[in-house]
């Protein structure tokens, strides 16, 4: 809780270079509270990834900074300009949908021209810029045909396109790639990074998947049940999550329970896990990225300061081709800790005792409070 | 080959099934060109007697255009009317919309019977009785819930976020009905067209109670000749109703495969 | 930024998503209340009307109308007679679909979409082309009586009572039943039969046993259908019966066109939208049994 509320008092006051504004933005649905006080300030050039389940108000955020949602409170600045009243066709932002939403009655070319056509610009200065829109997503020879004609990753650099050739202030991007396959999204997730950083432009991204976010974005806020859990770069959510669901939602983790100590250790099962959060004392929660977990079953892991050990007994082995995973029981929990796999490794038996090991700095550890 | 499935007994079954089912409206074409005096099957003789029979009566003449121009007009109206309808009940969603689509829709679930019945007699005491506008206005009570029905649905299809990203992209809300909504609503209207036209253009017992001797539509000038005397001259003036809508229906299929194209593929 | 200054003021004044609504909605509102809502209640009201002679209505309120309705036989003989025959053509409808129904389910790709459209053509031609046509074969020039006269036997009357009419009126209401058993059918998954027939059963049990339970809701909701438009249905019985069939929705026009009798037509409206609803009713009683 203290970390979050230090997060956001910084994001909305500490960067005097803030481009956008979210100020105690709030939307409520009768009782229901889709987005509760947001506070966000977004640096230009940034592009910021808003991430959360579904029903953590990250989709109704962006749509009420694109003016589509009306806002139930707060407001809404991009430079000097307050948005908060302004109707979406006089917004100026960039919108690209999850279903891409391309008009299916027009060529590729007029979805493009759309936007410069509603700013009356000359039919000359018009082509003009289309054809370097599409050639900037590399479907300059694609301009005549109609989106259902494209394949899910065309359209969607389409829209991308029709979204940044007005050359609006801010760009915002909706679940922009759940709808293509896994190889595809990877590629997608490279070029939009690439053409966002070659223009320049401030940008939000919705989404529900902590890959894109943490790969692609600069800084991820991390929202749940209409609130903010943490905002930071990719390495402080990862590394050092606010609170047990960032931990758990960004990255897999680990999780045990036991008791806090008070002088800063905890107790789980009888081992003494030590982590660099100071906790008051009563129950706990202690997690642990699987990959930072190192499994001995040789008994001859020497014990040293900065690193935490756990005792349990192996349950099963699952070889998953890049890693191997170790099913192991500790009380009544069965976790699981992960190795590379190196080609000829001796492999214990299910019911060998073995001990976890893994860097005091890897613990990361949460009272009940949290 | 889809045939495999059926045995020889269900197959003649079904056939015989069909022939029952189309046997009345085929039987038409034949006793138009009938040469005798009265309805026979099958005809004595051969002839184009019934048709130029219709070409002299003036009554059918002139039914046939008060019909044609009468669903023209509801069919516009309809359009007119129930595509502003369907935007507020699919896209604005104001409270009650789908009370009002339910109540809106509702004319269908009445017998026309009742319905004729029902405004024949509010309209006989403010002066609409067999008067072109009081038939456009009863043929309106049935077309529209159609035309409601079919826009609805097309517009629940099509994909709001269109309309979204076209206001995004700076356009207006009546630009982005303009060049967004409508378009994407092509095959809808194009159904509602067809459907108003038919609806309206074969109506006969509402109107039945509507029309007098100086106002009436094909339909209800059929009946009254059916009544008094079935003669092949019935015949002659139902191929002509089946042209109509067969028109209709190859002119939808010609457009629809139109939009088609423009929707799916090349 | 300039584009958002720009566009910003003239929006600012947008009407509310509220009344843009009501003034959409106002015309179907207003054809909706002209030919609909004020007459059908106006129908209700003049149910309780007196009527007197020439064709007069009285003002005050009367409870005549419905209690003729009970003590005049004619008009309990009318509604037996029209529930009945309904009945009868409904069930006859039933069976003349079902095979073309279940043939057309089990059929696919573009024979299935020709008999569909060979199904839906019929609807889209007139009511009185196709009572017409029904004249042509039943009358005593038509091929079914000559064929009969020709084979040596006295040809039955065909047309001008009640034959004529059930006969008409089972053919026209055939495309919605069709439709409606189709629609049922949804839950008839033919690997269900093949399964009852590897598991045993003759054709003759799969049919009693699977098929037919498993198409239950599509018949009731098509003959709901059938029933409600067969009681309704005026011009099949006004132009086969000549005259000498007796149902509701003729005696309807006949008393508002003929008689002038507008309370009694009123009436008469009424007492068929009660059997409406109690068809309806009865329809989600059987749908809830089936379930």
């Amino acid at each position: 809780m203290m970390h979050q509320k230090n997060f956001a008092a910084e994001a909305s006051q500490g960067d005097p270079d803030a481009y956008l504004r979210l100020e105690g933005v709030s939307k409520t649905y009768g009782d229901f509270e889709a987005v509760r006080s947001l506070d966000l300030a977004i640096g230009k050039g940034e592009l910021v990834a808003l991430l959360g389940p579904s029903g953590c108000g990250k989709t109704t955020t962006l749509r009420m900074i694109a003016g589509l949602v009306p806002t139930s409170g707060g407001r809404i600045t991009v430079g000097e300009t307050d948005l908060t009243a302004v109707p979406p066709h006089g917004r100026d932002m960039g919108l690209v949908f999850q279903s891409y939403a391309l008009f299916p009655h027009m060529t590729v070319a007029r979805n493009v021209a759309f936007g410069l056509e509603m700013r009356s610009i000359p039919r000359g200065e018009i082509d003009r810029r289309v054809k370097e829109a599409l050639a900037m997503v590399q479907l300059d020879k694609l301009a005549e045909r109609r989106p259902r004609e494209l394949s899910g990753g065309q359209q969607q650099r389409v829209a991308l396109a029709r979204a940044l050739v007005v050359k609006p202030s801010i760009l915002l991007l909706d679940e922009p790639l759940s709808n293509l396959d896994a190889k595809l999204r990877d590629e997608m997730r490279t070029q939009i990074r690439d053409i966002q950083q070659q223009v320049g432009i401030t940008t939000v991204f919705v989404t529900h998947d902590q890959v894109e976010a943490l790969s692609m974005c600069d800084r991820i806020v991390v929202m749940r049940n209409g609130r903010v859990e943490q905002i930071g770069t990719p390495v402080d959510v990862y590394e050092r999550p606010a609170t047990p669901f960032v931990a758990s939602f960004v990255g897999r983790t680990i999780r045990l329970s036991g008791t806090a100590n008070g002088d800063g250790a905890i107790d789980i099962g009888g081992d003494v896990i030590r982590s660099a959060a100071g906790l008051a004392p009563g129950p706990a929660e202690i997690m642990v990225r699987p990959h930072r977990i190192e499994v001995d079953w040789t008994g001859q892991a020497k014990t040293k300061d900065d690193v935490n050990r756990l005792s349990g007994v192996l349950c099963r082995i699952t070889f998953v081709g890049d890693v191997i995973q170790y099913h192991v029981g500790i009380g009544d929990a069965e976790v699981i800790a992960e190795a590379s796999t190196t080609g000829n490794q001796q492999l214990p038996a299910a019911g060998t005792p073995v001990t976890l090991s893994w860097r005091v700095e890897d613990t990361m550890a949460f009272g009940s409070g949290q | 080959m889809e045939m495999h499935r059926t045995s020889l007994p269900m197959g003649i079954l079904v056939t015989l099934l069909f022939l029952f089912l189309l046997a009345p409206v085929l039987l038409v074409f034949p006793i138009s060109f009938s040469g005798d005096q009265i309805l026979a099957f099958p005809p004595s003789s051969w002839s184009l007697r019934w048709y130029s029979a219709l070409a002299s009566n003036t009554v059918m003449i002139s039914a046939f255009s008060t019909s044609f121009v009468l669903a023209a007009i509801v069919t516009a109206l309809s359009l007119l009317i129930a595509v502003p309808a369907a935007y507020a009940i699919v896209r604005l969603k104001t409270a009650g919309s789908e009370f009002l689509f339910n109540l809106f829709t509702a004319p269908l679930l009445l017998p026309t019977i009742v319905l004729g019945l029902a405004i024949l007699i509010v309209f006989a005491s403010i002066g609409l009785l067999a008067t072109f506008h009081g038939l456009v206005i009863a043929h309106l009570v049935v077309t529209l819930p159609y035309a409601l029905r079919v826009l609805a649905v097309s517009l629940g299809a099509a994909n709001m976020a269109c309309e979204e990203a076209a206001s995004s992209l700076g356009a207006k809300p009546l630009t982005v009905f303009r060049r967004v909504t409508l378009p994407m609503m092509t095959p809808g209207i194009v159904a509602a067209t067809a459907l108003c036209f038919l609806v309206s253009f074969d109506e006969v017992v509402i109107t039945l109670f509507l029309t007098g001797p100086r106002l009436t539509t094909l339909p209800v000038e059929l009946f009254n000749h059916v009544e008094r005397r079935a003669d092949p001259l019935v015949a002659s003036v139902s191929v002509l109703l089946i042209i109509v809508t067969l028109a209709v229906v190859l002119i939808v299929d010609r457009s629809m495969g139109l939009t088609k194209t423009f929707v799916e593929k090349k | 930024m300039s584009v958002a200054a720009t566009f910003a003021s003239p929006s600012s004044k947008a009407p509310s998503t509220a009344s843009l609504a009501v003034m959409l909605l106002l015309p179907i509102a207003l054809v909706n209340a002209v030919g609909f809502i004020i007459p059908v209640l106006n129908l209700a009201r003049m149910s309780f009307n007196e009527a007197l002679p020439g064709g007069g209505i009285g003002e005050a309120l009367t409870l005549a109308n419905w209690q003729s309705l009970v003590s005049d036989g004619f008009y309990l003989g009318l509604v037996v007679n029209s529930i009945g025959v309904s009945l009868l053509i409904t069930l006859i409808t039933l069976v003349l679909s079902y095979p073309i129904a279940l043939y057309l389910h089990r059929s696919s790709g573009r024979w299935r979409t020709f008999l569909t459209v060979l199904v839906i053509s019929p609807l889209l031609t007139s009511a009185v082309v196709r009572t017409y046509g029904w004249i042509a074969i039943l009358s005593d020039q038509g091929p079914v009586v000559q064929t009969i006269a020709a084979l040596g036997f006295t040809p039955p009357r065909l047309m001008f009572n009640l034959t004529g009419v059930i006969v008409g009126l089972s053919e026209i209401l055939m495309p919605y039943m069709i439709l409606a058993l189709l629609a049922g059918f949804g839950r008839l998954d033919p690997r269900v039969e093949e399964a009852a027939r590897t598991l045993g059963a003759t054709p003759f049990r799969t049919f009693a046993r699977v098929i037919l339970p498993l198409t239950l809701p599509g018949i009731a909701l098509g003959c709901l259908l059938c029933f409600v438009l067969s009681i309704s249905s005026f011009i099949t019985p006004k132009l086969m019966g000549g005259g000498r069939v007796f149902l509701l929705a003729t005696e309807i026009y006949d008393q508002a066109i003929v008689t002038l009798n507008w309370p009694l037509a009123a009436t008469l409206s009424m007492l068929v939208l009660i059997i409406f609803g109690a068809a309806l009713g009865a329809y989600s009683r059987v749908l809830r049994a089936i379930d």
